[in-house]
């Protein structure tokens, strides 16, 4: 029958107000009313061919019934899809779902978009019978072989979408940016002006499209230049800045980071020149590695653990050079005193073992590599020194102590060059291990009790003070040659506190937490 | 079978033929006859009449049957169907043809009868069938259920009353006869008899199964077309043309001067610029008329055909045509003289205009004989009019230069940079400039066209004749004259100067859906939605040719510069070419999968570009079809025409297309978003 229903039919016939229009009637009609529809569709498709538009559209409709004097559809022409609503209660009847609009919501409602006006743009559709590939013209390859594709896949086998490669479009400012910021992290000339471009990095809020880019640049380069100290120290300059920059969504792009900031943390070789401190690069790239741990760490559970991992291994494989452990531990000391508590502390015996031979200026004649195990020493001495500290730091009867602790550095650094050549004195001196250990445990023990008693700290370092003035003339022989930072001399300092620290430790892993408030008087007894 | 039924059936049939009298006759006979039977006389007078009689009793019943069963029609159709399946390959699409005239006229014989339930289930049971070729009339009779609509739906009456002509050879004819004999399927018989006229064929099968000539549907209207194609027909070009004086002059020219004008393509440009300054200075001197008083025709050599084919002859125009003033003969004959030659294998340059942020809207688009001018007919009713040679991007907006040399001046900031002309009051269908650029026409849904003033950007005229939206409008090649085509099913010639049309063409059984002028002024055709397309002469009115062959509504024509063939482009994609003298096909086209809403010629005729709503342009090569069929013509087969080219643009569909007097072909589309 008719594809217009009856019930149809008899709802038209209520809402123009026809009430008693009987079945027959409307079974009657609905044939009717389908041709008349039928007839207007065909009116309003020729409407739409002349509009030259293969879609049919509200006013075509209209157009069609204004050709047979009808009276227009009303309140359709806005656009927008049409959401039919089943009626309860029958089956096949639908009614259009009309909102009602509030006139205050439409007169309050901001203005929308004024839309772009029309333009007329030219291109060459070809030349002489070719098609120029330029961007107006539909790329050939890329539009016929995925329907190729689809017509051969639905012949055989599943459906694959064919998706086509997405252009990905960087303005021409940012280009010009990334080519600047490039150029002056490659060049060394202008220190000043790449400082500003750090800045810039760090705070400018437009970059993100050019992160991915940033972080190939960087990985290309560290892997290109592990031979030019300084273009690595700007490389983690530029990380530091782009991790800083609270406008860019660094996480996708984290893992194509990581790889070039632990390459700067624990690469055997770090610049080629004696005179570039990788110490510092190291020292630098470790504090790198905790800002990203600590603003990741929640996000990526694994990144740590892995972090750390990648670390240890590096650390206890005696095969890899000094350097690398350097690296290793300070990456590892800032992690968090846990870290080092867990992966430090517990292999720091059989490694100090290691160690020992390297120290001991004697029989290592290089003193090169003299040099780099006392670095090493000096790490695993503050690393087990701010674990202490931190753990000290947790107990509520120890008051303060970071003011004191604050203190109690101040006081080193004035000594700081003494005691410095008085190490090397004691390994000038071939002191056993634990002779030394023996004789520097007195210097540490102020930092354990900078709470109660803060004015033993300048005590020790007074004596010590003297008595590296005395051996001062022997040290500045050997010491020929070698350069010194300052930083290598705090380095220093702590590992002439942290020395015995590692008694320290060794006692609380004995006595457990309890034992530490009472550690002076024990540890002193113990020692006298 | 029980003879008193029987009986009972005679009755039925006498009473409802209304045969009163021999029923009663026939009541009283058969009471008689029982009563004697009762009596146990043996002399019964009827019953060995009939009932002994299995040829007559089979024939009784089935005049019962006929009267009040629908599914005999179901019944016979899908056995005849399934015949025509299960026949030889070689004769079956001869058979196969036969199936869609019967399908159409079993449902209207269904819809006739008030079987509307049995009609609908007998149509899309079987419409599958026929959807591949016959889809707009399927759809057209899909609404037909009520007797009182055949009455009413023109395309339904004209099935009934004409019959189709079917081209069919010997042997298969006899196999249908046979089986129809043999089945005694008198119902499926009697509608082959009655709307199908066999054209029997002696000799093997066509082996073309598409044989457009195969089938024509309208029969009585056939004759008409075929009576009208009679007529004698003058296509060739005006003597004393543009073109013939490019002749004349052109011999003096050497082929190195010739070298040497177009390799100075930049300064040529620069006095095309010139010239469109000043086309609009003696732009009125165009309407002064003049009588053409040119003597007899002297067959001119057109340039372009000089070794292929025969040249065209020479006629005289039976319009006054306005006068050229010499500047515009003079950058004409310039352009003329420049014009690239085109081939199969010397490509044209397409510039493309797209039309952005469109929002939908654009209806036409429409581009001035040199490509400077492009207008834009919206469905808000304003037209936009953009001149490419003050905006544009460097080079691409040229006037007619193929070289990029040109620095382009752009449009003044912040102000639109294109012309906005309003006038009209319902959507603008369809727009024209005149030939020289100085006029564009635009027509629209408000029923009028509207004449404006590219120079004074103003409505001049307001032409008010047609009763229903006009569809298409169209300048004549020399100016002045222009036609239009309208919904209300008529074509109208007018002169710029008059507000009522000169000439009404009307004949088309649907809407008119586009008009273009024959290059010698001296005929317009017309494409329409009863999908034939018609050659009317200008000066009498007179339909002088029917084109039938489309299988939808025609949305698109040109004219080959040389007058002698005609190209159409239809809704479902085919392009025709026709020849005009003989209102022959010569071969579909066929390539485009949706409208073809534009095609142009190439200059000398070589080559057809179409455009398309499957954002495609295609280049055919129409030289080597031309030929080949004059070759071929003994034959009687059509050949197929080479698509040379087909230039996807990235999601344009091509609404305009045109080339420039130099070859220059320029497409013009709005751009639209994929609807996925």
């Amino acid at each position: 029958m008719s594809i217009v229903p009856k019930e149809t039919i008899e709802v038209t016939a209520q809402s123009i107000g026809i009430t008693n229009l009987s079945p027959e009637a409307a079974l009657m009609l609905a044939p009717d009313v389908e041709y008349r529809v039928r007839e207007i569709m065909q009116e309003a498709i020729k409407s739409m061919r002349h509009s030259k538009r293969t879609t049919l559209t509200a006013s075509d409709v209209d157009g069609a019934l204004n050709l047979r004097s009808l009276e227009p559809t009303y309140g359709f022409a806005s656009g927008g899809p049409f959401r039919f609503r089943k009626a309860v209660g029958h089956q096949d009847l639908f009614y259009t779902d009309d909102r009602e609009v509030d006139f205050k919501d439409v007169i309050e409602a901001p203005l929308p978009k004024a839309p772009l006006d029309t333009e007329v743009v030219c291109h060459w559709l070809a030349i002489e019978g070719v098609q120029p590939a330029i961007p107006e013209n539909a790329p050939l390859e890329v539009i016929r072989a995925p329907a190729d594709n689809k017509i051969y896949e639905q012949k055989d086998g599943p459906l694959i979408d064919v998706r086509l490669p997405v252009k990905h479009v960087l303005s021409r400012e940012l280009q010009l940016y990334f080519q600047k910021i490039a150029e002056l992290t490659m060049s060394k000339s202008s220190p000043a002006l790449f400082k500003e471009a750090l800045v810039s990095l760090a705070s400018d809020s437009g970059l993100h499209p050019l992160v991915p880019y940033f972080t190939n640049f960087i990985a290309d380069e560290v892997s290109r230049g592990l031979n030019d100290f300084q273009l690595l120290f700007n490389l983690m300059h530029v990380v530091r800045s782009l991790l800083q920059n609270p406008h860019i969504h660094i996480e996708p792009y984290l893992h194509q980071l990581m790889p070039s900031v632990v390459t700067c943390l624990v690469s055997r070789k770090l610049g080629n020149r004696f005179a570039d401190n990788h110490w510092d690069l190291r020292d630098f790239t470790a504090k790198l590695v905790s800002l990203i741990c600590k603003r990741f760490g929640n996000t990526y559970h694994t990144l740590q653990s892995r972090l750390s991992k990648t670390l240890v291994n590096a650390l206890l494989d005696p095969k890899k050079a000094l350097t690398q452990h350097y690296g290793a531990i300070q990456g590892l000391t800032a992690l968090g005193h846990n870290v080092v508590r867990l992966l430090i502390l517990s292999n720091l015996e059989p490694y100090l073992s290691l160690l020992e031979p390297e120290l001991d200026c004697e029989k290592q004649k290089n003193q090169m590599k003299s040099y780099e195990a006392w670095r090493v020493y000096g790490a695993l001495l503050r690393a087990a020194g701010l674990c202490i500290h931190d753990r000290l730091k947790v107990f509520p009867n120890l008051p303060s102590p970071s003011p004191s602790l604050l203190h109690k550095g101040k006081g080193k650094i004035i000594s700081a060059e003494p005691r410095k050549r008085k190490l090397s004195a004691d390994s000038s001196q071939n002191q056993l291990p634990h002779k030394r250990l023996m004789t520097t445990t007195d210097g540490l023990r102020p930092q354990d009790h900078t709470g109660p008693a803060p004015m033993h700290v300048d005590k020790p370092m007074g004596k010590k003070g003297n008595e590296s003035e005395s051996r001062h003339q022997n040290e500045k022989e050997r010491g020929k040659g070698r350069v010194i930072t300052m930083k290598a001399i705090l380095g220093q300092i702590w590992k002439d506190d942290l020395d015995s620290g590692r008694l320290l430790v060794k006692l609380h892993q004995l006595y457990d937490d309890r034992i530490l408030p009472f550690i002076p008087s024990t540890e002193m007894s113990v020692f006298l | 079978m029980d003879p008193e039924q029987l009986d009972e059936f005679v009755m039925g049939y006498l009473k409802k033929k209304g045969f009163n009298g021999a029923a009663k006759q026939l009541q009283e006979a058969l009471h008689n006859n029982n009563n004697n039977n009762g009596t146990g006389s043996s002399s019964s007078f009827n019953s060995t009449d009939y009932h002994n009689d299995p040829e007559l009793t089979k024939l009784i019943r089935s005049f019962s049957q006929s009267e009040n069963d629908p599914t005999r029609y179901r019944n016979g159709y899908s056995n005849l169907r399934s015949w025509a399946y299960n026949s030889l390959d070689l004769y079956k699409h001869e058979l196969l043809r036969v199936m869609y005239p019967v399908f159409i006229h079993c449902y209207m014989d269904l819809v006739g009868k008030g079987h509307t339930q049995e009609a609908r289930a007998f149509f899309n049971s079987f419409r599958k069938d026929h959807e591949m070729i016959h889809l707009r009339d399927l759809q057209k009779l899909e609404g037909v259920l009520v007797p009182s609509h055949l009455e009413e739906m023109e395309f339904a009456r004209s099935l009934r009353q004409s019959k189709v002509n079917i081209k069919i050879c010997q042997y298969s004819y006899d196999l249908l006869l046979q089986y129809l004999h043999r089945t005694e399927s008198t119902l499926m018989l009697g509608i082959i008899n009655e709307h199908i006229n066999f054209q029997v064929y002696s000799g093997q099968p066509n082996s073309s199964s598409d044989d457009i000539d195969a089938v024509t549907i309208v029969g009585s209207f056939q004759e008409t077309a075929d009576h009208v194609n009679q007529k004698e027909i003058q296509w060739g070009l005006l003597e004393d043309s543009l073109e013939d004086r490019l002749e004349k002059t052109g011999s003096l020219l050497t082929d190195s001067e010739k070298g040497q004008g177009e390799s100075k393509d930049g300064d040529v440009d620069d006095s095309n610029k010139k010239r469109s300054t000043e086309i609009g200075k003696q732009g009125s001197s165009l309407k002064k008329l003049k009588k053409d008083k040119a003597g007899n025709a002297t067959a001119k050599v057109a340039r372009q055909e000089t070794s292929t084919v025969s040249p065209a002859p020479r006629v005289k125009s039976e319009l006054a045509l306005p006068v050229m003033s010499t500047d515009v003969e003079e950058s004409i004959l310039e352009d003329l003289r420049n014009r690239v030659q085109l081939s199969s294998v010397a490509m044209p340059s397409v510039s493309f205009y797209t039309f952005v942020n469109t929002h939908n809207g654009l209806n036409c688009a429409s581009i001035s004989h040199d490509g400077s001018l492009v207008a834009g007919g919206f469905s808000d009713s304003s037209i936009k009019v953009w001149d490419m040679a003050k905006i544009g991007q460097a080079g691409s907006g040229t006037l007619q230069g193929e070289s990029d040399t040109n620095d382009q001046v752009a449009g003044p900031n912040g102000r639109r940079n294109y012309t906005l002309l309003l006038g009209h009051s319902g959507p603008v269908y369809s727009a024209t400039f005149s030939p020289p650029g100085d006029f564009l026409l635009s027509s629209s849904a408000d029923t009028t066209i509207r004449l404006w003033s590219t120079q004074l950007n103003a409505n001049l005229v307001c032409y008010k004749g047609h009763n229903y939206p006009v569809w298409d409008v169209q300048f004549s090649p020399f100016g002045h004259y222009f036609a239009s085509c309208s919904h209300d099913r008529t074509a109208r010639i007018w002169s710029m100067d008059r507000v009522q049309p000169l000439r009404i063409m009307a004949g088309h059984l649907s809407d008119v859906d586009c008009v273009q002028w024959h290059p010698n002024c001296n005929y317009i055709a017309t494409g329409s939605s009863d999908k034939t397309v018609r050659l009317w002469d200008v000066q009498t009115g007179e339909c002088v040719r029917i084109f039938i062959g489309h299988r939808s509504m025609v949305l698109s024509l040109a004219m080959s510069p040389d007058g002698r063939y005609m190209a159409s482009g239809d809704e479902d994609g085919t392009i025709m070419m026709w020849d005009l003298s003989t209102a022959r096909c010569i071969t579909p086209l066929m390539g485009h999968n949706s409208c073809v809403w534009s095609l142009s010629y190439s200059g000398e005729g070589s080559l057809l570009a179409s455009g398309s709503a499957d954002c495609t342009v295609k280049l055919w090569d129409v030289t080597s079809s031309t030929k080949l069929t004059k070759a071929e013509e003994k034959n009687g087969n059509s050949n197929r025409l080479r698509s040379l080219r087909t230039f996807p643009t990235k999601s344009t569909p091509v609404h305009a297309l045109r080339f420039s007097r130099r070859n220059l072909l320029f497409a013009a589309g709005a751009l639209s978003k994929p609807t996925s």
